[in-house]
């Protein structure tokens, strides 16, 4: 290093003064991001989400409202996609910093509250500062977990079968209310026949629509803590699935793999596409055909299987800002303003406030929300299934073990094996 | 060779001769060295070894990061050995630094070959070959490749062109890996800047001799060339496997965040990914970190054992 052999006195110093420096710096660095309170008695929150661009600047318009109205209140904003938002807020909330408000799922509902992080709403809704009042067709209940209100939902949405409408017409199908799966099959053998096109993107890695399935048949995908079928009622979903891959009828999972993030549908590989109705709004931006949602199939004729399900905003047990936490979430939930300005990006608005603000203008919320009032006429929908801590590993391998049958790189038993041995483990873990 | 040629130069034991002063001296000095090294100093207990004695406390622990820790002996470590899904990571970066180091450093050599001799425009033609290392590692690579062999791509109506139909390497288990091993391979600008400098290195007259007693290129090659850069070649070896066997980034960008299709990507690394930051199953992951850095430390030891019989320094040659 250095050649000097004299080192003044003053080299050491100015040397030990750059270290504290650094030091003092890494540690006022250290503590930045917080949310806290500011001597003039504003309060800042943090609110994160996950979604793409359209919800990011709708959210940040529904901010900039609710600021203007509470003006002690300032909204700190987190975005990411989705996959990025949990592994972000995994290690947050473990390090006892997620953010004071977030967007939540029923999947991660009950996981979070066994580790804490969930801040039950009652209470703040008993002190006033926020209102459990006016939710559409007791979808409040998809926020409560034994018990606890753990989150508020913004919205409904329902699965539902988005199909090319140019094709189905080309091909002389029909989707109806009631139609069975034998039917359905049958529907896409036909566009396969008459246009050459598969019919289905890949229904058989969908924990949903196997829910759905398995709800027609006297049975469902999870129970409170365990899952709710048996190795061989999946080997079966599969090995039909398989078969189907092979003959055509469901697309090439080499080629939808490879326009991703773009969907199947949208890419022109099938003809249909089981989804949440309020993902349907993708299908028109990123495709060249016109998209419709149709009835999900059924066993009996009859009975879909299908629910409510939806998105919430939860806030952080441990956040130092209840009371405004809670009056944010009662805001975004309720203020018809809000509703006209989110639309239906995470499903049919959930408050009777919002529902009545909002009248959709252009054909894909139109349509979405002709969908759910259909299906609600139609009187099938059910109560939610259950979703036990770990419901969010299971859905990953769910699809990821339905990837690797549809590729034959798993026989279907050993596929359900393999399934039902990572089950158990997210359930532990 | 310049990197290992000079034997450290054994300071004189007895020089304790010398006055206090100088002692007092050469203490201040060194206070002033750790002076500023401090912030090093303390950057890496913090950062690095601080993390490590935790990361292996963890691995013999059931630890999900937000109830404490639970010890559980070698649990994580049976379980692991047991998992298919490790077995398929474990598969998949060994057939990948199987494969992709060797052809790297065959292209790195190569090039270097070309590159060692005088031409015109030399200087460009190097940056030019170096390039893809400096912006390799980068995500946004990671999409092109994405683009480059996707289905109807360029790569894919090329090979149709030569009638090879696989319709995209990215979708397809089969291919998708070599995908990952040609995105390593296209960054060999690194070993070949080393392979340069160890060319550089081999004097002229050797050749010249070896040409007068009559050897052809190839000869010359096999028996000056590779003897003499052969520490220059154990250390890219070295250097290159060990980052093989930590690929993660064009792993998990090709395969769009899920080390697929069918696990067809799930590099080591990825799974540990998985294992720790989605599933939140820290001690587990821990314990792969863990038998990766033993694996790793096992495969150098053995290059390094190896190199007795086929790496020459000058010393030997003499």
């Amino acid at each position: 290093m250095g050649t000097s052999r004299n080192v003044e006195r003053r080299t050491i110093l100015k040397a030990a003064g750059a270290t504290a420096a650094t030091l003092g710096l890494a540690a006022t660095t250290g503590c930045g991001g917080g949310s806290g309170s500011s001597g003039d008695g504003t309060v800042t929150l943090r609110y994160a989400w996950w979604g793409g661009e359209p919800r990011t600047i709708a959210i940040k318009k529904t901010i900039a409202l609710f600021e203007k109205k509470y003006p002690k209140i300032k909204i700190k904003p987190e975005f990411t996609d989705y996959q990025a938002f949990w592994e972000k807020f995994q290690t947050q909330a473990s390090g006892g910093n997620p953010p004071d408000v977030f967007q939540n799922a029923v999947g991660f509902l009950r996981k979070y509250d066994k580790r804490g992080v969930l801040l039950d709403l009652k209470s703040q809704a008993d002190a006033g500062n926020l209102s459990l009042d006016n939710f559409r067709n007791g979808i409040l209940v998809n926020g409560q977990v034994d018990g606890k209100q753990l989150g508020i939902p913004v919205g409904a949405n329902t699965m539902a079968l988005v199909i090319d409408l140019k094709a189905f017409k080309k091909a002389g199908v029909e989707a109806k209310m009631g139609w069975t799966w034998d039917e359905y099959f049958a529907a896409l053998q036909t566009i396969q026949d008459k246009l050459k096109i598969s019919g289905d993107t890949g229904y058989h890695g969908i924990m949903y629509l196997y829910d759905l399935y398995l709800r027609q048949n006297g049975k469902a995908f999870f129970t409170d803590s365990d899952l709710g079928f048996t190795e061989d009622d999946l080997t079966q979903w599969w090995t039909d699935a398989y078969k189907r891959v092979k003959s055509g009828l469901v697309a090439d999972p080499k080629k939808i793999e490879q326009v991703q993030p773009k969907s199947g549908l949208s890419a022109g590989l099938a003809a249909s596409e089981f989804t949440w109705d309020n993902f349907s709004i993708r299908y028109e931006g990123e495709g060249e055909s016109d998209y419709g949602l149709a009835p999900i199939p059924t066993t009996d004729g009859k009975h879909t299987g299908q629910y409510l399900g939806s998105l919430m905003l939860s806030a952080f047990a441990g956040t130092k800002h209840p009371k405004e936490a809670a009056q944010f979430i009662s805001f975004m939930v309720h203020d018809p303003e809000v509703g006209k300005i989110m639309g239906y990006d995470r499903g049919i608005l959930a408050t009777t406030e919002q529902y009545d603000a909002f009248t959709p203008t252009d054909a894909n919320n139109k349509g979405v929300k002709a969908y759910e009032e259909e299906v609600a006429k139609a009187g099938v929908l059910g109560k939610i299934t259950p979703h036990p801590s770990g419901a969010d590993v299971i859905e990953a391998a769910f699809l990821r073990i339905g990837g690797e049958v549809s590729q034959g790189k798993t026989k279907p038993a050993d596929a359900a094996k393999a399934l039902f041995s990572e089950s158990k483990a997210a359930f532990a873990g | 060779m310049t990197l290992v040629k000079e034997a450290p130069v054994r300071p004189a034991k007895k020089r304790s001769a010398a006055p206090a002063a100088g002692r007092r001296g050469r203490r201040r000095e060194n206070l002033a060295g750790y002076l500023f090294m401090s912030p090093w100093i303390a950057g890496f207990l913090v950062l690095t070894a601080g993390p490590m004695i935790a990361s292996l406390y963890y691995a013999f622990t059931r630890y999900n990061l937000f109830t404490p820790p639970e010890w559980v002996g070698f649990d994580n470590f049976t379980t692991m050995f047991q998992d298919p899904r490790w077995q398929k990571s474990v598969e998949v970066t060994l057939k990948y630094v199987v494969v992709a180091t060797p052809l790297k450093l065959l292209l790195a050599l190569g090039v270097a070959l070309l590159l060692a001799q005088k031409r015109r425009g030399q200087g460009l033609y190097r940056a030019a070959f170096y390039m893809p290392s400096l912006i390799g590692a980068s995500v946004s690579v990671g999409f092109v490749w994405r683009a480059l062999f996707s289905d109807d791509a360029i790569v894919d109506r090329t090979q149709k062109v030569f009638g090879l139909d696989v319709g995209g390497w990215i979708g397809n288990p089969d291919y998708v890996l070599y995908s990952l091993v040609a995105l390593s391979i296209w960054q060999f600008g690194a070993p070949m800047v080393i392979f340069l400098a160890g060319l550089k290195q081999v004097p002229q007259e050797l050749y010249e001799a070896a040409e007068m007693d009559g050897a052809g290129p190839l000869r010359r090659f096999w028996n000056i060339t590779l003897p003499m850069i052969s520490p220059v070649l154990f250390f890219n070896v070295l250097l290159e496997s060990i980052h093989a066997f930590q690929v993660f980034g064009s792993a998990y960008v090709v395969s769009n965040t899920q080390c697929g299709p069918a696990d067809a990507t799930l590099v080591y690394t990825c799974y540990l990914y998985q294992k720790g930051f989605k599933e939140a199953q820290m001690g587990f992951a821990s314990a792969m970190a863990w038998s990766l850095v033993v694996a790793v430390a096992l495969v150098t030891a053995v290059l390094f054992w190896s190199q007795k019989k086929w790496v020459h320094y000058e010393e030997a040659a003499k």
